[in-house]
């Protein structure tokens, strides 16, 4: 299986200089195998883009190593980037072509074989659902389509390793679905893909494994059943509060944060039964207009690992 | 050969982004061209032949400088700007190729404006032309250089910065520079300063090309040109490779 490991990043480390420099990685391990669907989560800021960055040898890093595909990357970046394909965060600008001929183009400048490229440029568009604006001119064309066809331009022609920076921002949610299915394919064909995605909720039913960067660390790097692990046994109640009404939470029930009009709490799965005739209760009393029990979800997960972070080092900001 | 596709191809992508514009644009060079020629006729009256000669020699390399010199420089700053030379770092292909295919395209799309300027040139005045069998190549070369320079710059300087800078090159170009008129009507300072500067060896060798009984250009202003194409490609090269 050694073979397999399509990127290893060991104890990276990148400072932006400036007058206010900031530590965007700070002594980061990452692995992505061949097959694998590997989700990078973390809040704005935390340093995936810088990571990603460094893979493709757009930014140099300080210290570490990043070896892709048996290529020392920080070492030859242009054989990296002979094996990599990236979706960068911002999308590529493609006025005055359409996109079919970006997605064509750029797969024959990956080495693509003009008709092979056709071939599969013409799948995408199906899979994807762009077939309507594939042949209109990039400027007419709304801010999914754009994002989409950058999706597409990138696994045209796929490299062992596909870095995906939020390829689901802007896109609607019936092509989002097609979106992920994509992915998955890409690596059920071979490539080790790294998905850089604030949508926890979607990407949990397709990566492999997350890891999770805080402030240029990872906090943590399991699968979803893994990372879940903590707390299984627990479902969370969600409520739609009525205007004006409040609610007091039964005992045994840990109240998880509110917004205007909606709580949150988390319930031990043995006392759900209770919580529920309890929250009928309240339907029927007029203080909540629904309620909704789910399992603990990975966005949970990740939000108490990011707040405990926060509440063990305090000083953090103040050192940056 | 993967090299010459892919710069073909880069070509295509560039050529293609710019199709609305490229009408447009080719159309402006031809005025420059034009306007140069009849603009300084303007400005001397009617003037001697040799005056005249110089005058229509010197306006294509006025043609040439500026798309390199002010179109390259400018495009690449837009590039910069809305992200598409990020995007294109990432992609799978050698550095130099970025600038190769670059080049091709403004070479290519200064070619117009550079021919119907001798053209009209020719026919205003009235001046026989004693073509030089290494014209193109010549010209290639000049074509190159500005663009390298041009794009050097872009490369080096902030976007904002780098439009201000080619807006003044061109005012020295046309202006000051001895291009359209000898070098001895300028101050001495002007005149050691163009020594050095690629400026005059542009116009000496086009001049050259194209009226070789009347004109030729010095091995050491040859040198000089050879040495700020090297440098100027070099520096942009090692821009694109930058990692920061
Ligand atoms: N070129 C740069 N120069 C200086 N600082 C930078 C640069 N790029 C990013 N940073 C800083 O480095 C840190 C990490 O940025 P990065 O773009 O990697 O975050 P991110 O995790 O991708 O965030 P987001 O989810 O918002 O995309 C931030 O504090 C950012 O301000
Ligand atoms: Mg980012």
């Amino acid at each position: 299986m050694v073979q397999d490991e399509v990127l290893t990043v060991r104890g990276l480390r990148k400072r932006y200089r400036g007058r206010r420099g900031v530590q965007a990685n700070d002594g980061i391990d990452l692995d992505v195998r061949a097959g694998q669907v590997v989700g990078l989560l973390g809040h704005n800021g935390a340093g995936k883009t810088t990571l990603v960055n460094q893979v493709v040898g757009l930014v140099l890093p300080d210290e570490g190593t990043i070896v892709l595909d048996g290529i020392d990357a920080v070492a030859r970046p242009g054989q990296a980037r002979a094996r990599t394909s990236i979706q960068a965060q911002a999308n590529v600008p493609i006025t005055g072509l359409t996109p079919r001929l970006a997605i064509e183009l750029v797969g024959r400048l990956r080495g693509g074989e003009r008709s092979a490229v056709r071939a599969r440029a013409g799948e995408l568009i199906e899979a994807l659902d762009l077939s309507p604006w594939a042949d209109t001119r990039a400027e007419k064309v709304s801010g999914g389509i754009a994002r989409l066809t950058a999706f597409a331009m990138t696994v045209v022609q796929p490299g062992r390793l596909v870095v995906l920076d939020e390829p689901t921002n802007d896109v609607d949610p019936v092509r989002r679905r097609l979106l992920w299915q994509q992915i998955r394919r890409l690596a059920d064909e071979g490539a080790g893909v790294l998905l850089v995605t604030h949508n926890v909720r979607e990407a949990e039913r397709v990566v492999d494994r997350l890891a999770i960067l805080d402030h240029g660390v990872v906090l943590a790097a399991d699968t979803p059943a893994g990372l879940t692990a903590s707390r299984q046994g627990t479902l969370t109640v969600e409520l739609d509060l009525l205007p004006g009404a409040t609610v007091t939470w039964p005992d045994g029930v840990l109240a998880r944060g509110s917004s205007r009009m909606r709580e949150a709490a988390s319930v031990p799965a043995e006392d759900a039964a209770e919580v529920v005739r309890w929250a009928q209760r309240q339907v029927q009393q007029g203080a909540i207009e629904r309620y909704s029990l789910v399992p603990a979800s990975l966005e949970d997960v990740y939000v108490d690992l990011v707040e405990a972070e926060r509440h063990d080092a305090p000083a953090e900001e103040v050192a940056a | 050969m993967t090299a010459v596709r892919q710069t073909l191809l880069l070509a295509q992508w560039q050529f293609r982004r710019q199709s609305t514009f490229l009408p447009l644009l080719v159309v402006v060079q031809v005025f420059i061209a034009v306007a140069t020629v009849v603009g300084y006729g303007l400005l001397v009256g009617d003037p001697p032949p040799e005056v005249a000669l110089y005058l229509a020699t010197g306006a294509p390399t006025i043609t040439l400088i500026t798309v390199g010199l002010v179109m390259t420089p400018q495009l690449l700053a837009q590039s910069k700007t809305e992200g598409s030379l990020d995007w294109m770092r990432t992609l799978p292909v050698p550095r130099g190729l970025f600038l190769a295919s670059d080049l091709l395209v403004w070479t290519v799309l200064a070619l117009p404006g550079m021919v119907l300027g001798v053209l009209v040139g020719a026919a205003r005045f009235d001046i026989e032309l004693s073509i030089a069998p290494w014209l193109v190549p010549a010209t290639l070369l000049v074509s190159m250089t500005a663009a390298a320079v041009g794009y050097a710059l872009a490369s080096v300087l902030p976007p904002p910065l780098a439009n201000l800078v080619t807006q003044m090159l061109v005012f020295v170009v046309l202006l000051f520079s001895p291009v359209s008129y000898p070098a001895e009507r300028m101050p001495t300072w002007l005149q050691q300063v163009h020594e050095w500067a690629p400026i005059e060896p542009m116009a000496q060798l086009v001049r050259a090309g194209l009226a070789q009984d009347a004109f030729s250009i010095s091995g050491r202003s040859l040198l000089v040109l050879v040495v700020w194409c090297l440098v100027a490609t070099g520096a942009a090269a090692l821009a694109l490779r930058r990692r920061v």
